[in-house]
């Protein structure tokens, strides 16, 4: 029985992955599809194909983030992992319902660590963790904004004598394919990972691996295979939210927005750190804009990303808190 | 003011502001901070140079 309740923890860790994919990846092809490098379909294979390659590149140090360092291992269970992911999904839901903003992986840490204080009480929450998310939740779209600002003010200083705007544009439509890879690299490594993580904290706290385990690979592989698999099925629907909602973008500037956010994903992935690859790109994008100027960007869309960081983690936190008390009452 | 150097500084001192729970870390807010600092100088003079053009 108890194997069977693993089994689905783990098919509903990776439908929530495949969600992530689905919805979040489209950021990366935004530009390479508004500017006709790519047709829709060969840029969201790219995409994909880069997520699931991002497992090559990183080790598993915001899995083992998410496992270890969110809420202590002695209070995870089944059924604490089950209600967090339960709790998460759930908020995603609504918030999606009601136009609200939110991010996944704030959802996911939220989660966890509501079921687990639902469990064992806030003593089981691991403040040095939790702190170190809370602050790069705040640092990584605005490291992104800095340095897709940087970057664009950086690429039109580097080739301030050509004069012809359109014929730099045009030199830059192909540095997409590259900068959009990038991206999606980072995207694939640090939004897999967070599956990655519950998945292993879920094998953890069912003694199918010892607490000082590292991510088994078939784990790695499920968790990057359903994160392109969104990505595949889902990326087109999203696209222009972030090609053209926020600030009209050229080839420029997506190349200084996906560069400028992968380079803040590679970096928080390398140290171990979930943050919310939307909320990058969102900050990189704002960067580009406020490169020209400050009404070039579209506030109202930048301004949510505040609210996400407002609402969300509280707001999973007690989804989950009740889904851990139903379960509970239920078992 | 320049709102975009006003946007900055305040980039600025929400970094700052975390400098005392990044135990450990402390540096990257620290470099986030200055680097919104040095935009926000960027930007006032940049606003201040098209104005007197």
């Amino acid at each position: 029985m108890q194997d069977l309740l693993v089994i689905i923890v783990i098919v509903v860790a990776l439908g929530f992955d495949y969600v992530n994919g689905f919805h979040d990846a489209a950021n990366s092809i935004a530009t390479v599809v508004s500017t006709r490098v790519l047709s829709p379909r060969t840029a969201v294979l790219w995409a994909a194909f880069f997520n699931f390659a991002a497992f090559l590149v990183f080790g598993d140090k915001v899995a083992t983030t998410i496992a270890n360092d969110v809420v202590m291992q002695d209070a995870l269970s089944i059924g604490v992992i089950f209600a967090g992911l339960a709790g998460a999904i759930a908020w995603d839901l609504i918030t999606f319902w009601f136009g609200l903003p939110t991010s996944s992986s704030h959802a996911l840490v939220g989660g966890i660590a509501g079921a687990a204080v639902a469990k064992a009480g806030f003593g089981v929450l691991i403040s040095e963790g939790l702190r170190k998310i809370g602050v790069f939740i705040i640092l990584s779209p605005l490291i992104g904004l800095a340095m897709g600002l940087v970057l664009t003010l950086g690429i039109y200083w580097v080739f301030h004598r050509n004069r012809n705007i359109e014929r730099l544009h045009r030199g830059f439509r192909h540095g997409q394919l590259a900068s959009a890879a990038a991206f999606s690299l980072g995207h694939g490594a640090n939004d897999a990972q967070k599956t990655m993580g519950i998945i292993l904290a879920l094998l953890i706290a069912s003694g199918h691996a010892a607490p000082d385990a590292s991510t088994p690979l078939w784990v790695v592989l499920a968790a990057h295979t359903a994160i392109a698999l969104g990505t595949l099925t889902g990326g087109w629907r999203i696209v222009k939210t972030m090609g053209s909602k926020i600030t009209r973008l050229q080839p420029v500037g997506g190349v200084a927005a996906e560069s400028g956010a992968a380079i803040t994903l590679f970096a928080t992935s390398a140290a171990g750190i979930p943050v919310s690859t939307t909320h990058t790109i969102t900050g990189a994008i704002v960067g580009v804009g406020a490169a020209r100027r400050l009404s070039a960007v579209r506030w109202g869309v930048a301004g949510r990303v505040v609210w996400a960081w407002i609402l969300t983690i509280p707001g999973a936190f007690a989804f989950s808190w009740l889904a851990f008390l139903v379960i509970d009452l239920l078992s | 003011m320049d709102r975009r150097a006003a946007f900055f500084l305040g980039a600025a001192v929400v970094s700052f502001l975390l400098v005392p729970v990044s135990d450990g870390y402390d540096w990257v807010p620290i470099t986030v901070g200055v680097v919104y600092l040095v935009l926000a100088l960027g930007s006032w003079l940049d606003a201040r140079g098209h104005r007197r053009v």
